[in-house]
């Protein structure tokens, strides 16, 4: 067993795991942190998907100590406790989920692509979602809410800038 | 059960040490898409892991005649870097549907070739373009070409102590021309059913060189050489394009799997040699 550090959802964590072991596991089984879900476990369906140091991986295979002192963002980490990140409130009100396991990833997927492309086309979010597997919903309401939340933001983004300038 | 040993080497000469130390017990991890797969699966439980993301191999950089990527250079980073589109646009235009986007932000272009998966997309695109290979080791630096490399279904010439240091790409010129396609049962987040690298040195219709590579027919991403030959310091028209493709077709040894029937993939090198040929051309 060695030492892992790890910041979770902006909590400092440390953490005593077998470096054979991924960050799913640790999410899950040592911190109890269970939004991101075990669907595959080999990479393919994406419902493990976390944002680690920004960037969207599959948290199922990713080792554990190569995330040593990073930062990881799961959907727990979107808003605030009580409060529905954007793309959270647009996911809800165009029935984006059916069983609901994918969204956490979904979520994390489209939080990563608006992060760098705050307006995509539906081609680009086609593209962003590849590595997403849903099998309930046909993907249509999960495009629709993206491009609702990335409208929102936008506007949001841009109604902070013009309180800045006045 | 064992406890894995984890060790994150802080430079290359470490790794390299680690390496010449233990040997076929350990095992290197980059970006881990592969080989923590395995271990989920358990057909692995390797006793070291030897991390090295932090020994400076993650580089893309133009030396002399050469592009060079470092074997830890994700496939994300390919696919941005301005260097890549321009020198190597095949290998850009190969990596663009490896996997899904988080796949690309972990995978390495060092861990797609040393896994050697016959459907590696970056190796077959590596193959048309004639790329060499630095393995490293203690006792020093050997290079060997792509085509050298791959030697099986997850093997390689890489022998227990050595780490694939970095690629090495021949610069085209402005009569290189290249083409890409990979055929997969959907467009992302699939391994190739056949993939098709193509790149060719051609003055007006005289073709100067041919090299066309060939993913998931054979037990190692194939380079199709009796194909190329044919076209070298010819005349390309259809009737030898025709030639060229049917040639390429009967240098595949590709088995029935989940993906596809061999029958089915004899067929599609074919066209798909053909069609991409005919490409270049226009």
């Amino acid at each position: 067993m060695d030492v892992l550090k790890l910041k979770v959802n902006g909590r400092n964590y440390e953490v005593e795991t077998d470096p054979a072991t991924t960050l799913l596991e640790v999410l899950r089984d040592k911190l109890f942190i269970t939004g991101p879900k075990v669907g595959c476990n080999t990479g393919d369906c994406g419902a493990c998907s976390v944002l680690l140091d920004g960037r969207l991986v599959k948290s199922c295979i990713t080792n554990a100590f190569i995330t040593d002192g990073c930062e990881v963002i799961t959907v727990e980490g979107l808003a605030e406790p009580g409060e529905l990140h954007p793309l959270q409130k647009a996911f809800y009100e165009h029935y984006a989920a059916q069983c609901g396991f994918c969204t956490p990833g979904m979520l994390m997927a489209a939080k990563a692509l608006l992060d760098e492309n705050p307006n995509p086309t539906r081609e680009e979010i086609k593209e962003a979602l590849a590595g997403n597997l849903c099998r309930c919903t046909g993907y249509v309401k999960i495009i629709e809410a993206i491009m609702a939340a990335a409208q929102e933001l936008r506007e949001k983004r841009s109604m902070i800038a013009r309180k800045e300038v006045s | 059960m064992a406890n894995t040993l984890f060790y994150r080497a802080a430079d290359l000469k470490e790794a390299c040490v680690l390496l010449s130390q233990y040997g076929k017990k350990a095992k290197i991890l980059a970006g881990g898409t592969d080989l923590m797969v395995a271990i989920n699966r358990k057909l692995l439980l390797p006793e070291i892991l030897v991390y090295i993301g932090n020994c400076g191999l993650d580089y893309i950089r133009v030396e002399g005649d050469s592009l060079i990527i470092g074997a830890m250079t994700n496939h994300a980073s390919i696919v941005r870097s301005t260097l890549v589109k321009e020198k190597a646009p095949l290998l850009l235009e190969a990596t663009k549907y490896i996997g899904s986007p988080s796949i690309r932000n972990m995978g390495t272009i060092g861990g797609n070739l040393v896994n050697a998966s016959p459907a590696a997309d970056a190796g077959t695109a590596l193959l048309a373009l004639g790329a060499k290979l630095n393995l490293v080791s203690v006792s020093g630096v050997r290079q060997v070409k792509v085509e050298e490399f791959f030697t099986g279904p997850g093997k390689t010439v890489l022998k227990p102590s050595e780490i694939l240091q970095e690629v090495l790409i021949p610069s085209q010129n402005e009569n290189s021309k290249w083409a890409w396609y990979k055929l997969g049962k959907r467009k992302s987040d699939i391994c190739s059913v056949i993939s098709v690298a193509i790149s060719i040195e051609i003055e007006g219709n005289l073709c100067r060189f041919a090299r066309i590579a060939l993913g998931a027919v054979a037990p190692v991403p194939l380079l199709a050489k009796r194909a190329g030959s044919l076209l070298e310091r010819q005349n390309i028209d259809k009737t030898l394009i025709t030639k060229a493709a049917k040639a390429a077709s009967e240098e595949t040894t590709p088995i029935d799997d989940v993906r596809a029937t061999a029958w089915y993939r004899r067929k599609v090198s074919e066209t798909l040699v053909k069609r991409l040929l005919s490409q270049i051309l226009e």
